[in-house]
């Protein structure tokens, strides 16, 4: 039974995982667009981010808590140790997450608009949404490094070990290159406006250059903590098969990409982020964290088996509520 | 600073910021769908207005209620792991309940602000209920989280592990009724009041009166039901506390000596060296009756804990008294309000007192906190686990603290500069 609910936990980890990447992802890389965006399109592109993210912005960011509530309940022994040996990256990306949110909004409500105020509110937003992503995927590779301790003696082993390394650094710029490749796909079909819509396809292509660039770094930096992801993603075959599908989905991607077929991008750009989370997931299955001690798996970690019950529970019924309104919601405004 | 000091604080501090924002969140909305509902009806702009006027307050304060709420929902684990650890099976319940609720009211939110002439009109007036509805729910789910670490039920412990873990049982222990009740009346309560403070003062700058005097009326109506209930509902919390934790009680009196016809004391320093109390006025029997409705009951003092598993006292009387204080002062006040309502007229005073109470409800609700919280030191889990046991092993908790603290400190002037610009630009 216990073997069943976890199961149960795992998709639901897998789901918010995903959804937050492909939805909740596209929004820090909106943030990141706007550091690049020509002078002359600033206004036009902030006007479609406001526009299109407004409505989700404060859903969006709810899968990360969902998960946040699902380690904690469900994974109390691998939350331990994640919050403990993870205490540095985590109080950086919370600050970013804060800075973030707020330059968000305030820049929509201040009550007076002025040139000023509203510059210094784009300028948070954009360093918030690269430094929240940088950590996003940092604190991911750490997960996996085998680093993580409970025990750390001195002070580079408790707050820098776990997570310093060229490898979760690269994690990190890919995160970033992700979640901007999302959200610059997403934008195509938000604006009628030509001449903004060339410079998102044309952002996309680039972006979508820069994510199989960084992508190879990231193999390649792997050596550098005596693993090689290459052979990892050989050794299992869903892994592959994720990896593969997600590259061939690019050619459909730039085959379609200059035809007015937004929602099929759309989709095509999820799949694709969705395949590489699949793929970087079974790497590491059934393993939630790899520890000095040893790796951790889900079944480990897991809760006793009223709570496993009582979460899943509360996930399924919490669905059921959820996703009409989520769906409402994308209905009214898109 | 101590680590364990600097983790106290940072825990203190985040939760006394976020209380402001979540109190604001569980109760705008309402005011908000009742501007709306009667714009709706009487298609009186007047009410568009203010209801637009709050809605982008709202908008304001809630992504910094969120964004709070979210360094919250980590720094749990990240100060306290092995409580954590140990409570989040237990009372995981409650939080993921409390999850979905969030979820809601972020969905109805965005579709409450956005969906102006997107959505039947009156769909769209309940979204913006709906934003009420799950804001308020999940206000009771986490403080029933918080109930459990007062009153901890629903495990057992064999052999240094927990087993029968029974989360619905943990969810509704003893405690989480009068605190839920105490803390939704509070919300509604003070954030009420400061925004007919608000108002009061547009209204005495004679600007666009009809539309401040009419939220002046909504809100502050609110207000004055809660502030009569009030004491009731904290009468009953006093109660609940006398029985389920009763050396809380003797800190919150400052009652040192187990007895019969036990006195209540006003104001008065406790002096722990001395067992006694320093310069109140007690008044005999009255904490025997208020506890246990009954003047001859007895009422356990602190004599009859070890001191080391007493609370600071003095923090947790002289915050206890400040609340009372209020609340029984509010109580007058509202008094006053439907007097002044009766007649329909509000006197310049009383809405010059108005504007100068306005932040008296959430001062209120951060004294009842620190009474509950630090009232239940040394314990984090009442009787099962020290907060001291809790401690995160890192070191360096202050340089936690003090980012945190700058954050909030920052966040916080931004925040209210921002609601100065709002009130300029509707004044
Ligand atoms: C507007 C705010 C406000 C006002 C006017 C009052 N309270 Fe209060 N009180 C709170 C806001 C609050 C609170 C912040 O909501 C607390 C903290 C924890 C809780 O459950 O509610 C609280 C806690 C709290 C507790 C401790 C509960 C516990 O630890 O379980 C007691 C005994 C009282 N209150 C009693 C009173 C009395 C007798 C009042 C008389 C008028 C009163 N409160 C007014
Ligand atoms: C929002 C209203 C709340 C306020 C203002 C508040 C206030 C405080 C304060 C002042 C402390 C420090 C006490 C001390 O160490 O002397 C504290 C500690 C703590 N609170 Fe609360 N609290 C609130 C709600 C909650 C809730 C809902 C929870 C959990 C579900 C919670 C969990 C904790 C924990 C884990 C600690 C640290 C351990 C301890 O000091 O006992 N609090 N809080
Ligand atoms: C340990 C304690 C707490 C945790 C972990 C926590 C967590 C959170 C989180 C994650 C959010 C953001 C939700 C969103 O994005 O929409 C939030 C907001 C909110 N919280 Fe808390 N919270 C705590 C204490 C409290 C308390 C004591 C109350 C009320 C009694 C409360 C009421 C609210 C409300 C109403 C919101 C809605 C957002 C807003 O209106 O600003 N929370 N909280």
């Amino acid at each position: 039974m216990v073997e069943t609910l976890v199961n149960i936990l795992i998709l639901f980890i897998g789901a918010s995982v995903v959804l937050y990447v492909i939805l909740g992802g596209a929004d820090f890389g909106a943030g990141f667009m706007e550091c690049f965006v020509p002078k002359h399109l600033k206004a036009k592109q902030r006007e479609v981010i406001n526009r299109a993210m407004g409505p989700v912005w404060e859903a969006n960011h709810m899968w990360l808590i969902i998960l946040v509530v699902i380690l904690f309940m469900g994974f109390p022994k691998a939350f331990g140790v994640i919050v403990v040996s993870l205490h540095f990256p985590l109080v950086a990306l919370l600050v970013g997450i804060v800075f973030r949110g707020c330059a968000f909004t305030f820049r929509h409500y201040d009550a007076i608009k002025d040139e000023t105020s509203q510059k210094i509110y784009s300028f948070f937003f954009s360093l918030s949404s690269v430094w929240t992503s940088l950590w996003l995927g940092i604190i991911a590779a750490s997960l996996t490094r085998g680093l993580l301790t409970k025990n750390g003696k001195d002070a580079f082993e408790i707050f820098l070990e776990p997570w310093l390394g060229v490898f979760p650094f690269v994690m990190g710029l890919f995160t970033l290159a992700i979640f901007s490749f999302l959200a610059s796909v997403y934008m195509i079909g938000e604006t009628k406006d030509e001449e903004l819509k060339a410079y998102f396809i044309r952002v996309a292509k680039r972006l979508n250059i820069s994510l199989i660039v960084i992508g190879g770094l990231l193999f390649l930096s792997s050596f550098l903590e005596k693993r090689s992801l290459i052979q990892e993603f050989l050794s299992s075959g869903f892994a592959m098969f994720c990896l593969v599908l997600a590259t061939l989905l690019f050619i459909g991607l730039w085959i379609r990409i200059k035809k007015d077929s937004a929602w099929l991008l759309r989709v095509i750009a999820a799949a694709q982020v969705s395949l590489i989370l699949f793929g970087w997931f079974s790497i590491t299955w059934p393993h939630l964290i790899l520890t000095k001690e040893g790796a951790m798996s889900f079944y480990q970690a897991a809760a006793p088996e009223p709570t496993l019950w009582q979460l899943v529970m509360a996930l399924v019924i919490g669905s059921g509520l959820i996703f009409p309104s989520l769906i409402y919601l994308i209905k009214v405004f898109k | 600073m101590s680590d364990l000091l600097a983790a106290r604080l940072s825990m203190a501090f985040s939760l006394g910021f976020h209380i402001i924002f979540a109190a604001i969140g569980m109760t705008m909305p309402f005011l908000m769908s009742i501007a709306h509902y009667k714009y709706l009806k009487t298609k009186d702009e007047n009410y568009l207005n203010l209801t637009k006027m709050w809605m982008k307050g709202v908008a304001i304060l809630f992504a910094v209620g969120a964004v709070s709420g979210t360094v919250l929902s980590f720094e749990l684990g990240l100060l306290w792991p092995d409580f954590m650890k140990w409570a989040g099976p237990i009372i995981g319940m409650p939080f993921s309940w409390e999850g979905t609720a969030f979820f809601l009211e972020a969905v109805a939110l965005g579709l409450f602000l956005y969906g102006w002439n997107r959505m039947n009109p009156w769909v769209h007036w309940f979204t913006g209920v709906m934003v009420g509805i799950s804001g308020f729910a999940s206000g009771i789910f986490v403080v029933a989280a918080n109930a459990w670490m007062n009153s901890p039920q629903g495990f057992q412990i064999e052999g240094g592990e927990i087993v029968h873990v029974d989360p619905f049982e943990a969810m509704f222990n003893p405690a989480w009724l009068h605190q839920s009740l105490h803390m939704q009346v509070a919300a509604l309560q003070a954030v009420g009041l400061a925004v007919a403070g608000i108002h009061a003062y547009l209204l005495l700058k004679k600007k666009s009166k009809e539309i401040h005097q009419k939220a002046f009326v909504i809100a502050m109506t609110l207000a004055a039901v809660c502030s009569l209930l009030q004491p009731l509902v904290g009468h009953f919390s006093a109660q609940r506390v006398a029985e389920l934790q009763p050396v809380k009680l003797a800190a919150m009196e400052g009652h040192f000596h187990t007895s019969s016809q036990a006195p209540l004391y006003l104001g008065g320093i406790p002096d722990p060296e001395k067992e006694e109390m320093v310069g109140a006025i007690a008044i005999p029997g009255l904490l025997s009756f208020l506890a246990f409705n009954d003047f001859d009951a007895e009422v356990k003092g602190l004599k009859e804990f070890p001191k080391k598993d007493w609370p600071p006292l003095l923090i947790v009387h002289l915050s206890f008294q400040l609340m009372v204080a209020i609340g029984s002062f509010l109580a007058l006040v509202a008094v006053l309000y439907f007097f002044f309502l009766y007649k329909k007229s509000f006197p310049p005073w009383f809405l010059k007192a108005c504007v100068l109470l306005s932040p008296m409800g959430f001062v209120a609700i951060e004294a009842g906190w620190v009474t509950t919280e630090v009232g239940r030191q040394p314990w984090i889990i009442y009787g099962f686990m020290r907060t001291s046991e809790a401690l995160t092993n890192i070191p360096g908790m202050s340089y936690h603290f003090y980012i945190f603290l700058f954050l909030y400190l920052f966040l916080g002037a931004m925040t209210a500069w921002l609601l100065k610009r709002l009130v300029q630009h509707y004044g």
